[in-house]
Parts: structure tokens; C-alpha cells; sequence
């Protein structure tokens, strides 16, 4: 009799998988913000990401469990090209900017841009992250909604340090998603193709940009 | 390995740790493979209930290092626990069954197990046994003797566990899989000894886990799963918790039977069903003999069931609002369920059977309907039944009743359920047991005189109750009132027909379960339509109500607490440093190594590769190597990875030509994890190695004194035979270096035995190319003539594009048996490469010239620089195999023949 411990898998213990994606400058929290929504912890102490992490989090939104694999990717410069690959399978973007730091949201349209180069439709949110010291606040928060409204995009003002707003984010970029899986599941009306846990690679680029899951 | 086999096994392993001879009588009763679930993980576990002679019980779950269980020496007690009356077992389904074995109210341990034979007959075994111990009092009022095995068992775990993680280590340190004996290892170890499992982080520090610790020394190794479960680790963390987030509410239940011997409905039974202060919340209304037709009898038709449901529903207590929950009928057996309309979205998994035990243990006549349900967390289970007739057959009523338990089986769970698996259940009916001992007159009289109490000794279905015949765990209130059976219909009167039948207590109402308490038992003497009197029984019900706040509240940090272990089981590794700089030149030829040490910092195994990124082909640049390139780290250690860097005649071309650079970023992929960016760099010395023909043409400079912009200018056009030269003179008509390299060679004398094919020396051909990037020594460098020659060879091979392009391969290959075509050929070459072709094939003459002394053959020369002059493209694959190898043979025999004319003739020829 072949039974026992790991040998087969029990029920799914959740309706649906997504994949988010966090992108953003160096330094302006995406790993922090990662930990704080996963491990409910905060550190001071900064560690660059050097490659691409993930940890998971299984939420309920509306009665219906949702597991978000959330990718963590290096903000880097010299990474740029690699951390492309990332896009791949992913069901939502969080593009973050640190509002202490102006340069950080002047590059959000490049993110955007990378996005637009990986991706063909896919679901975004715009964070400004460490909103938690009006002295050090640079980046408006109504220069940032006038932006955002421009871009049609969601924006969010989040501190993983003080843990502000941070549940809030992630819970509406998966409504965001969990709504576009919907819509296009009533379009088609056909079961939504789902991804698999951690057996991603950053393979070949497809030759035409249809990255992402929504197509 | 069958399960007789394991069984065996198991029977020695307890013997030898027993030490026991026969007298004992230790046997194994079933065995089954089942994933122990401990707090947050399952791990697998063989589970064998095993019996001793005197009666006693144990479940015993071992650890085994094989599945199925090979030897003796691999299993190892984990827990033994002593099947006794308090032990029960709960069925949970979903893809996997779990069962939950509980003490009391509290979970002991829980298994998850594949829907099977074995399964259910493990279940089985544990299900009789119980039922055995409750039974029997004598044996489960233990004597302290015959508790000595037990406990010997017990102490035998202490001893596995330290064998066990003995042998994990041993394991892990790859000392070799011995499995010490037992007696090698008599001292249980203090449980903190081990460094690793303390130094790790206790998720379960907060929790109340019963019996069993998270192993996670055994996760690490593989054998326990940490996230597969995670639907049965959420059901068992639920189960554990459900006192945190259910609460005890009590109901009222209503049960009634009456046997209505096939008359017809009156008016209303209000007298019965409606004669309480409060209404009750759930009302379960039993009928027998509600339809005595042949109609109902075969076709199981009956026009009574509407009326008589019409009837109850109209009689229902006036002060509440009731919706039926179910309806059952089988035959003259009809059980109703009402509960009040607002508990009816608390009532789920409704469901009903029926279990006839008439004739060939069939027909309808006699046996049992059910109605089962689960209220809010509770399981409510009720039966009616109608147990075979007479005075003298109250076996048949003990078997009819062991009929419906075994028989009535709600299908459509998975596992299926029976009565028993309920939390709450209400039997009622008319069970048919008699007045046995006394004749109608003495049983009469002492009615008479109220005598209740004495009436009650001779009541069969009490003396079987007390023989454990029948009904065992089952509760009756106290009967305080006179028989219900049998009357002249329409009176109070007893029987007096001819068969003239003793009054008897044939209506009777039971429960089992926890937290029930009767505040009425009674017969309701109003109702005088049939020969049997209506009975109903009260009951104040304590049903488990989730608080659906606290309930999500539990839940959610169940997931959290979930999420975090998966979190934390993913593959972790910490890499010292992830910027590796080859600081120093690097040279051509030359080979650097610099280590990478990952470190496993995780909590399970970690397998890495390096993999390719974008569109590359390989893993890194091709000057540099990683090796190994996959691999598997324990975790707790290190694995160190050499990352070697070398620059060959293949790769210095991009490199000086700045087409490539000295910058690589590899992508280190846990399998399962993350990835890390491990970025190489160093700075490349460049090298007259490497550069193009006409790079070298126009240096009138040593290489290292060019600037890199100047030399990448240099490299810009290639071979357009351009005429700027740089250091201020003209462009030389072959590489300096080239001449260099003949010279040193003409001068150490062309005389050498075996010249071009004794190999050089490594050092001595570093000098030499120090020599040409650098003009120093100004003097030749003190070297051995192979060393030069090999230095020239390696020179040539080198140069960016082949003396003979690669625009011109093919048309040489074609022409190559034609002396005249293939000189053709060579006057088309760029006047560089022409100059270089002549100069070469000259300087080979001259050495052929010497074949006297230096034993050189044409043909030799001819082949050893053919692949030199026309160096295959790039990409060119031969593929493998016969037919390929001929290819090769084919080309390289043309190349030759083509270099070959040019050694033998004089180009004036």
C-alpha cells in the first residue's frame, strides 16, 4: 500500500493563484513592504536585493482564498535587463517610489515603460512607499494623484515601517486582479489558465511581448 | 512487502523490545500507512493497534525508515497510546480521509489516510475494540500487572527518539547508513542535547500541539512534508482550536414515537407533541406501523405519510414557526425532522436512510429509518426503528438493532458515514422488548399497585442493555411511566383479546453523546387511537455554534501561520558576496579562480543551478567557467563554487576589439526559490593575442602602450587595409609580432629536431607574449625554440580573423587539388592577409629546407597548419557520429592539400 506523509497532495487549499510582481528604484522598499505583508515584520536595517525573491501569502477576498506568489525583484540599474524576464506569467504590478525621494518617483515612468515593454495588459498599482515622516515628504501626495489619474492607475501611500495602508494595497491589487480574471472569464467563458508554484525561470523572452497572464 | 509481512516485522520489533516469550500474547490486529499531522506538518508513520492475551489494547505509531517496513532495525517507536474506553475515532473526508483520534474530547493525534481497504479497516478495529472496552468493565479497570507492557512500550520511545535522531545525523554527516542496534545506544540523550534543532526558530512555542513536537531535523532530511498537507494541517489546527471559536449553546429537542398500528389520522396529536411550556427547537417524530396496506408493504406507497405529516405539522408547539427539515419513510417507518424556521440556515449536509431487516434481512416491515444532519459544528444523528416482535424473540430484536448500526450508511460522504460517526445521536421506536418472567396477571397486578421500579426488573430490553447485548453507549432516562403497550384501541384498557398480551415498554427513546441532558420522559395517555401509546422524551442539547467573528479570526491566523512556514521552507541560502572582482590585470592564457561560498541558511535542502538568462546560450561568457554548475547544499552547510576565469585564443578577440567585456552577471536559481545575481568583472590586460591582422599591422607600438579607445578604433574596420598607422610611422606590411616570432625561432635554429611538434613550456610562452605587448626585454627573451614555435602557432590561431578569411573557406576548399586556382585565391586576399599568407608559407619553406636535420615533412607542416590558415568558421558543427567524422577527415584533407602546394612550390613557380 503506497500511502503517507507528502507522497500525494491533499485538496487545494485555495480557489485561486496569482503572481505579482513588486518593481521600483533601489531602495525605495519594495523588499520591506514584501516582509511586512508576508511576515507581518519590519527591519531597519537595509539589505539590497540582489536577484529576485518571492514569499507567498494566502488572503480571502470575498469568501474566496486567494494565494499570492509575490516577487520581489533587485531595483538595481545593472539588473534592469535581467529582472525584465520577471515579467512573465505575472497577474499584477506594483510599481513603488519612496515619496522621500524625488528622483525615485521621476523614474516611475520608466517603470511604467518597462511594464508596457514586458507586458501586453496587466494589472497596476502605484505605491509611494515610507509615508511615514511629513518632514521628509517630497513627492506630494496630490502631484502623485495627478499623475496617477493621468496614467489611470491606482495610487497608494504606504509605510512597511509604521505598517500603514499596506494590507489596503495589496488586498486592492488583488481585487484588481481577481476582477480582470472575472471579466475575462465571463468573455470567454472558460476555465482561467492557472500558474504554477516556483518552478518559474527566467527562460527565453517570448519573440512578440505577451508576457503577462492577462492576455 | 505485503501487510502480513509488516505485521511480522512489527510483532518482532515489539517482542525484542519487550522481551517477551509467548505467555504474553502480543499480536498485531491491522496495520496501516498513515501521515502523522504534527502542528504544522505531517510526516509519514506506520500505525499497528496491537493485543495482548489478557485483552488489553494499544495503538502503536512507529517511524520507519523505509515505507513499507523492511526490517526490524528501521522502526522506532514514536507513540503508543492505549486503546481504553475514552479513545475514540473520527472520520474527516475530503481528497484524503483524516482521521482523528481522540481521548475524551481531545484530539490525540491525527492521520491522514488514503480513502481504502485499509483505512477502513483500521477505523473498524478501532471502532470495535472501544465498543470492546466499553463493555467490558473488568478489563478496563486495569490491573497494575498487566499495564507492565504498556509502559515498557513507552519507555522504548524514549529510547527510539534517541536512536532515531542518532541516526539522522549519522545520516546527514554521511558517516553511512548503519542502523545501530539497540543496544548500541542505550542512553536516551537529553532532548536539547542536539544543537540544530534548538537553534532553530519554534513556530510552535504559542501552541497547545497535543503528544507529538515538530521534527524539524526530520523535515530537513526530507521525510516530513511540510507544505503537501496543508489542507489536513488546516482542518487539525481547526479542530484543535474549535473551543477558541465555537461555543456551547443549548437547544431543546424534541422526541417522539408512537406506534400507530396502521390506523387513521385523527384530528391532531397536540396531546403529544405540543404539551411543553417552551417550544423545542428541533422536533423528531417517529411513526411505526403508520401504514399496515399491502401498498406500503410492496410498493412502499402510502397515502398516510401526507396525512399524518399534515396532521404533526398542524400539532407542532403554537409559539414558534417550524420548516421541515426531512422526511424518511420506509414502509410503516416514517421519521419526520421539524426545527424552528430560523435555525434552518444552520442546518446543513441534511441526508436520510433506511434500513430494512423483514424477512431476508429486506423488507421494509421492520428496521430502522434516519435522518442525519450537521447543526451549526454538532452531528445530529436520529433513528427510528421497529425491532422484530414477540416476547420470545428479543435476539432478533438485539440482531435487527446490530443490523441498522452495520447497515445504515449515509453514502454520500466520503468516507461514508454510519450512526456512530455523529456527534449527538437519538434513537427512538418501537424496540419491541418485552416483559419476560412474569405472566400478564402478576405483571397487572403489580401495575396495580404502581409498582414501576420492580416492573422494570423483569423488562427484557433492560437486562439486555445490562448484558451489553445491546445498545452499548447508548443513555435511557428513568421510565416513570406505565407500559405503552398494549391497549384496547380507543381505551386505557390492556389487552384483553384473546392472545391477552402483558403490558410492556415497547416505545422507547435513547441517546448518545456528549452534553445532553433529558428533562422529560413520558407516555401520553390522551392519544387512544392504537394499541401503543405515543411517547416523547425532552432533551436539553449543547450544539457547538461557531462565532463566525472569532471563527475567521482563528482562521486567518491559521493561514498566516501557514503562509509563514511555507515562507520559511522555502529554500534559503545567505552568498557571502555577490560582486566578485578579479582585481589585477587579467592576462591572456592565463587562469584566475575565485571561490563562492552558499551557504544553506535555510531549513530544507537546497538545490541550485546556474541558469541561462535573456536570450544566451549558455550559463556565463565563454571566458569564464562555474563549476560545479548544479548542486545540492544541506542545510547548516556550505557549498563552495569556483568560478574560473580564463582567456583563450577564442575569446580575446571580442575582448580586445572592446566587443566584449570583462562583465558577467550569473543568475544562482534555487529550485523552488529565489534566484541571486552574482555579478563577475575584472579588467582585461589586452594583448597583441587576439587583435586582427590589420590592427597589428598598423602598431608600430607595442600593445600595452595603445590606449583602449585607440586599439578599439583600430579594430573598428575590419580589414579594410586602411593606412593610418599609429605611432606615428607606416603601417608595417605584417604584424611586428609575427616577424618577432620567426626571427626568435630562425635564431634558436631551424635545425631542431621535431620542430612545431614538441610541445612548449607554459612560463616560457607567458615570457614571450609579455614580450610582444610590451617590448620588454628589448633583447630576445631566453626561451627554448618549442616554446616559440608553440607561441607562434597559438599567435596565429589567435588573430581575430584567419590569415585565409572566412569569406574565402569555401572557395579554398573547392579549388584546393588545383595549385593554380588555389593561388588565384590568395591574390584576392587583402593585401594584409596576403603579405601574412606569403610571409608564413616563406618562413615554412625555410624550415622544410632544413628537413635533413630537423626531420620536418611537408605533408606534416601542410597539416598541422592547414587548420591554422583556414580556421572553420563559426558555428560549423560536424554534428557526430561516422558520417561526420568522414566530413571532418574530408575538409581537413582539402585544407591540407591546399597549404600543401604553397609549402612545395616557390610562389614564382
Amino acid at each position: 500500500m503506497a500511502l503517507g506523509g507528502g507522497h500525494h497532495h491533499a485538496s487545494k487549499d485555495y480557489d485561486h493563484l496569482f503572481k505579482l510582481l513588486i518593481i521600483g528604484d533601489s531602495g525605495v522598499g519594495k523588499s520591506s513592504l514584501l516582509v511586512r505583508f508576508a511576515d507581518n515584520t519590519f527591519s531597519g536595517n537595509y539589505i539590497t536585493t540582489i536577484g529576485v525573491d518571492f514569499k507567498i501569502r494566502t488572503i480571502e477576498v470575498r469568501g474566496e482564498r486567494v494565494k499570492l506568489q509575490i516577487w520581489d525583484t533587485a531595483g538595481q540599474e545593472r539588473f534592469r535587463t535581467i529582472t525584465s524576464t520577471y515579467y512573465r506569467g505575472t497577474h499584477g504590478v506594483i510599481v513603488v517610489y519612496d515619496v522621500t525621494s524625488g528622483d525615485s518617483f521621476a523614474n516611475v515612468k520608466r517603470w511604467l515603460h518597462e511594464i508596457d515593454q514586458n507586458c501586453d495588459v496587466v494589472n497596476r498599482i502605484l505605491v509611494g512607499n515610507k509615508n511615514d515622516d511629513p518632514d521628509r515628504k517630497v513627492v506630494l501626495t496630490e502631484d502623485a494623484r495627478r499623475f496617477s489619474n493621468q496614467m489611470n492607475i491606482q495610487l497608494f501611500e504606504t509605510s512597511a515601517k509604521e505598517n500603514l495602508n499596506v494590507e489596503e494595497m495589496f488586498r486592492a491589487i488583488t481585487e484588481l486582479v481577481l476582477k480582470s480574471k472575472r471579466s475575462q472569464q465571463d468573455q470567454l467563458n472558460q476555465p482561467a489558465e492557472s500558474i504554477r508554484v516556483g518552478s518559474r525561470r527566467p527562460g527565453q523572452r517570448p519573440a512578440k511581448k505577451s508576457g503577462c497572464c492577462n492576455k | 512487502m505485503t501487510t502480513a509481512d509488516q505485521m511480522r516485522i512489527v510483532e518482532a520489533k515489539l517482542a525484542r523490545l519487550l522481551g517477551s516469550g509467548p505467555e504474553l500474547g502480543l499480536k498485531g490486529q491491522v496495520l496501516a500507512e498513515g501521515g502523522l499531522i504534527q502542528g504544522w506538518v505531517q510526516s509519514r508513520r506506520l500505525v499497528v493497534v496491537v493485543g495482548v492475551s489478557s485483552g488489553q489494547y494499544a495503538l502503536v505509531i512507529f517511524t520507519s525508515q523505509t515505507f513499507p517496513v523492511g526490517r526490524v532495525e528501521d522502526l522506532a517507536i514514536d507513540d503508543v497510546i492505549p486503546v481504553d474506553k475514552e479513545l475514540k475515532c473520527e472520520i474527516e473526508s475530503g481528497d484524503a480521509v483524516l482521521v482523528n483520534i481522540k481521548s475524551g474530547s481531545s484530539t490525540k493525534i491525527m492521520l491522514e489516510m488514503l480513502p481504502g481497504y485499509h483505512t477502513q479497516n483500521f477505523v473498524a478495529e478501532i471502532y470495535r475494540l472501544t465498543d470492546l472496552m466499553r463493555q467490558d468493565r473488568k478489563v478496563a479497570a486495569s490491573s497494575p500487572s498487566s499495564e507492565t507492557w504498556l509502559n515498557q512500550l513507552r519507555a522504548a520511545k524514549t529510547t527510539d527518539e534517541a536512536l532515531s535522531r542518532d541516526l539522522a545525523q549519522r545520516m546527514r554527516v554521511g558517516e553511512g547508513r548503519d542502523t545501530p542496534t539497540l543496544d548500541a545506544s542505550p542512553i536516551p540523550q537529553p532532548r536539547s542535547g542536539s544543537g540544530r534543532n534548538t537553534a532553530l526558530v519554534d513556530l510552535d512555542a504559542d501552541d497547545d500541539s497535543p503528544n507529538t513536537s515538530l521534527n524539524r531535523q526530520e523535515i530537513a532530511l526530507g521525510g516530513a512534508a511540510p507544505i503537501a498537507a496543508r489542507e489536513s494541517v488546516v482542518k487539525y489546527q481547526m479542530a484543535l482550536k474549535e473551543e477558541q471559536f465555537t461555543h456551547k449553546q443549548t437547544f431543546t429537542v424534541f422526541c417522539g414515537t408512537w406506534n400507530v398500528n396502521g390506523q387513521s389520522p385523527i384530528s391532531q396529536v397536540k396531546a403529544w407533541l405540543a404539551v411543553d411550556e417552551d417550544p423545542p427547537d428541533i422536533y423528531a417524530i417517529g411513526f411505526q406501523e403508520l401504514d399496515l396496506s399491502k401498498e406500503a408493504f410492496v410498493f412502499n406507497e402510502s397515502i398516510k405519510e401526507d396525512e399524518w405529516q399534515a396532521i404533526v405539522f398542524a400539532s407542532l408547539h403554537p409559539q414558534a414557526k417550524y420548516k421541515r427539515v426531512k422526511l424518511v419513510r420506509l414502509v410503516g417507518m416514517m421519521l419526520i425532522v421539524f426545527a424552528k424556521s430560523t435555525h434552518m440556515e444552520h442546518i446543513h449536509e441534511i441526508t436520510s436512510e433506511t434500513v430494512g431487516t423483514g424477512i431476508m434481512g429486506k423488507l421494509g416491515n421492520k428496521g430502522g429509518v434516519a435522518v442525519r444532519f450537521e447543526f451549526h459544528n454538532t452531528s445530529i444523528c436520529f433513528v427510528n426503528s421497529h425491532l422484530a416482535a414477540h416476547v420470545s424473540e428479543f435476539e432478533r430484536r438485539n440482531q435487527d438493532y446490530h443490523d441498522i448500526c452495520a447497515r445504515m450508511v449515509f453514502q454520500n460522504f466520503v468516507p461514508t458515514k454510519s450512526i456512530k460517526d455523529h456527534d449527538q445521536i437519538f434513537w427512538l421506536g418501537d424496540l419491541n422488548y418485552r416483559i419476560t418472567d412474569l405472566d400478564t396477571a402478576t405483571v397487572k397486578e403489580l401495575l396495580q399497585e404502581n409498582n414501576i421500579p420492580d416492573l422494570l426488573l423483569s423488562d427484557q430490553f433492560l437486562q439486555q442493555r445490562k448484558q451489553r447485548r445491546v445498545f452499548t453507549g447508548y443513555k435511557e432516562g428513568d421510565i416513570t411511566f406505565i407500559p405503552t403497550y398494549k391497549f384496547d384501541p380507543g381505551t386505557d384498557m390492556w389487552d384483553t383479546s384473546e392472545k391477552a398480551r402483558a403490558p410492556a415498554w415497547t416505545d422507547r427513546i435513547l441517546w448518545r453523546g456528549d452534553y445532553i441532558e433529558q428533562i422529560a420522559y413520558r407516555s401520553h395517555m390522551e392519544l387512544k387511537v392504537s394499541d401503543h401509546k405515543p411517547v416523547s422524551a425532552v432533551f436539553k442539547a449543547g450544539v457547538k455554534v461557531i462565532d463566525p467573528v472569532k471563527y475567521r479570526k482563528i482562521y486567518e491566523d491559521v493561514m498566516k501561520k501557514l503562509d509563514r512556514l511555507e515562507n520559511e521552507f522555502l529554500p534559503q541560502v545567505t552568498v557571502e558576496n555577490t560582486e566578485i572582482i578579479f582585481d589585477g590585470k587579467v592576462q591572456f592564457l592565463e587562469t584566475y579562480t575565485k571561490t563562492l561560498t552558499v551557504a544553506n541558511t535555510g531549513q530544507v535542502p537546497v538545490q541550485y543551478e546556474f541558469i541561462k538568462k535573456l536570450n544566451d546560450t549558455s550559463i556565463c561568457k565563454a571566458w569564464l567557467t562555474v563549476e560545479p554548475s548544479t548542486g545540492f547544499i544541506m542545510p547548516g552547510e556550505k557549498s563552495d563554487i569556483a568560478l574560473e576565469l580564463h582567456v583563450d585564443k577564442t575569446t580575446a578577440g571580442p575582448l580586445n576589439a572592446g566587443a566584449d567585456q570583462m562583465y558577467d552577471i550569473l543568475v544562482l536559481h534555487l529550485v523552488g526559490g529565489k534566484d541571486i545575481f552574482i555579478t563577475v568583472s575584472g579588467e582585461y590586460q589586452k594583448s597583441c593575442f587576439g587583435a586582427s591582422i590589420n590592427a597589428l599591422c598598423q602598431m608600430t607600438v607595442p600593445i600595452s602602450e595603445l590606449s583602449v579607445g585607440a586599439l578599439m578604433d583600430l579594430e573598428k574596420p575590419p580589414c579594410t587595409g586602411s593606412a593610418i598607422s599609429i605611432g606615428g610611422e607606416e603601417p608595417y606590411p605584417v604584424p611586428k609580432e609575427l616577424w618577432f616570432l620567426c626571427d626568435l625561432i630562425t635564431s634558436l635554429g631551424l635545425d631542431q629536431e621535431q620542430l612545431f611538434l614538441q610541445p612548449g613550456l607554459r612560463k616560457e610562452i607567458l615570457a614571450i607574449r609579455d614580450w610582444l605587448d610590451t617590448g620588454l626585454p628589448v633583447d630576445k627573451p631566453d626561451v627554448s625554440i618549442h616554446s616559440a614555435a608553440e607561441t607562434l602557432l597559438l599567435f596565429l590561431e589567435s588573430l581575430r580573423e584567419p590569415i585565409l578569411p572566412f569569406t574565402l573557406y569555401g572557395r579554398c576548399l573547392d579549388v584546393s587539388s588545383n595549385y593554380l586556382q588555389c593561388k588565384q585565391v590568395i591574390s584576392q586576399l587583402p593585401q594584409n592577409h596576403k603579405n601574412v599568407f606569403n610571409y608564413m608559407t616563406a618562413f615554412l619553406r625555410e624550415v622544410i629546407r632544413h628537413s635533413a636535420q630537423n626531420g620536418i615533412d611537408p605533408k606534416i607542416m601542410a597539416t598541422l597548419f592547414a587548420g591554422i590558415f583556414l580556421r572553420d568558421p563559426p558555428g560549423t558543427n560536424f554534428g557526430s557520429g561516422l558520417r561526420a567524422k568522414t566530413n571532418q577527415q574530408l575538409l581537413d584533407h582539402r585544407k591540407a592539400r591546399f597549404v600543401h602546394h604553397f609549402l612545395i612550390n616557390e610562389p614564382d613557380d
